[in-house]
């Protein structure tokens, strides 16, 4: 071949030597595109390992790692995209253990050798289950999912809490859900991260916060559905102990129907949507103002009747107190015509039907012939009519 | 009164009472009118509590949130 310079071909790229004598020198550039072209060609693989030293800045395009053996001392240095590692939305932290699928890559500009990540699962899926299980076990057998502790709603509170991730969706139907039927509805919004491994303690120190502010009767706990790891928080026992010792009853709206993170089982209430959370805690604003039309229509009703019974009372007593009179009336006279009749059966008339005689003079009943005088005229009453009559002599 | 602190669902719930009471008819005159009165009174505060209540939506002041990662 003639000229100075040889060539490989690798397939991807030329790397070029230059001849001295029979030796073929590379430069290092030339050395580290020549491993970095063979390297590439290695397949794309699933290792599994532990994070450490995880670096992510805003202002690097690249996220860096060390992967490492949980048992061994053998590490590698992985690095991927930030975006993409951002859009992964693992919320990944040192020491935990992951599955990453990757390729062998060499950076030519320093010749070493890192694991090219394109995806990273959290390895232990399974684990997490079993865990979850074993957590819901013991929190059970503690009590705090007994139907005993669930707490009724406020049929109108003064404040509705909402503890919400930032993923806005889950804030904004709530929201839109309670204002909608309930349009005077007064709420407290705390957003906090809802996923990753603060996001328990961040939901449940929420919690705590939106409770202790004045008036909040009752607290929504909302989430959008997500994968299981996505609302893996909601299932950590630091959140459900915040739920049951929460002052105010709370209503779980977290994850899709077929979600059961355990929080679910120690709010008060379960909803499965946002609308079926504001159905939970506050009223339909219109049918409450109709109840209260109604409630004062029955109050009018009420004391009308109570009024109508007392007058027709009043009038059968009346009655009863007229006709009482009339009857009284004519048992009176009934009384008296006795009582005349009596009184005739007494009178001398009966006398002089058996032949005597009433005398009268100016001065009355004639009693003793001394109170008359001679020539004295006097009046003589016989049972039947009477004559006048002249004193001839006075016998007395 | 004290009607003035009184809660809606408190103001309510008394409203409701004095109809029941009413309802049940061993009432007198004067206490039927008492309670009628009384429960004018209840109405008025309800329905004025509904009527005056704004809806607010208030973003708790301290963010319970650490410096998350921007997707």
């Amino acid at each position: 071949v003639p000229g100075t310079t040889w060539t490989y071909d690798l397939g991807v790229a030329k790397v070029e030597a230059i001849e001295h004598g029979d030796r073929k020198v590379f430069s290092v550039a030339a050395f580290n595109r020549g491993l970095a072209d063979w390297v590439r060609r290695l397949p794309t693989v699933w290792v599994e390992g532990e994070i450490s030293e995880l670096r992510r800045q805003e202002r690097w395009q690249t996220v860096f790692f060390t992967l490492k053996d949980v048992d061994s001392d053998a590490c590698v240095e992985a690095a991927l995209p930030r975006r993409r590692f951002d859009a992964l939305r693992l919320d990944l932290a040192n020491g935990e253990r992951v599955h990453v699928y990757g390729r062998a890559e060499v950076w030519p500009q320093k010749g070493e050798l890192r694991l090219q990540v394109l995806s990273i699962e959290r390895f232990g899926l399974g684990a997490h289950l079993a865990a979850l299980e074993r957590l819901k076990q013991k929190l059970a057998a503690e009590g705090l999912f007994a139907a005993e502790r669930k707490r009724s709603l406020p049929r109108l509170p003064r404040r509705v809490g909402l503890v919400t991730g930032n993923d806005a969706a889950a804030k904004r139907d709530v929201i839109a859900s309670v204002t909608a039927r309930f349009p005077p509805a007064r709420l407290l919004v705390a957003e906090t991260r809802v996923q990753g491994p603060h996001a328990a303690a961040e939901i449940a120190r929420a919690l705590q916060g939106v409770a202790a502010q004045p008036g909040v009767d009752v607290i929504v706990l909302a989430r959008g559905g997500g994968s299981f790891e996505d609302l893996l928080p909601f299932s950590d026992e630091r959140l459900v102990r915040a739920v049951v010792a929460c002052p105010v009853p709370v209503v779980s709206a977290v994850g899709h129907e077929q979600d059961t993170p355990l929080c679910d089982l120690a709010a008060d209430v379960r909803a499965s949507t946002p609308t079926a959370a504001a159905r939970l805690v506050v009223p339909d604003f219109a049918e409450l103002g109709e109840a209260l039309e109604r409630r004062r229509a029955a109050l009018r009703r009420g004391s009308r009747a109570v009024l109508d019974r007392r007058r027709e009372r009043l009038e059968r007593d009346a009655e009863r107190l007229r006709r009482g009179g009339r009857l009284l009336l004519e048992r009176r006279r009934t009384a008296l015509e006795q009582s005349a009749g009596r009184l005739r059966a007494l009178s001398p008339r009966a006398t002089l039907t058996r032949g005597y005689a009433i005398v009268r003079s100016d001065s009355g009943v004639v009693r003793e012939a001394a109170a008359l005088s001679t020539g004295e005229r006097v009046n003589v009453e016989l049972a039947k009519g009477g004559f006048a009559a002249n004193v001839d002599e006075v016998r007395p | 009164m004290t009607e003035e602190r009184l809660t809606f669902e408190q103001a309510e719930d008394e409203l409701r009472k004095i109809v029941e009471r009413l309802e049940s008819g061993d009432v007198g005159i004067d206490e039927a009118i008492a309670l009628w009165e009384h429960g004018e009174a209840l109405y008025v505060i309800c329905r004025e509590r509904l009527d005056s209540a704004e809806g607010k939506v208030e973003e708790l002041a301290e963010r319970v949130q650490a410096a998350k990662p921007s997707a």
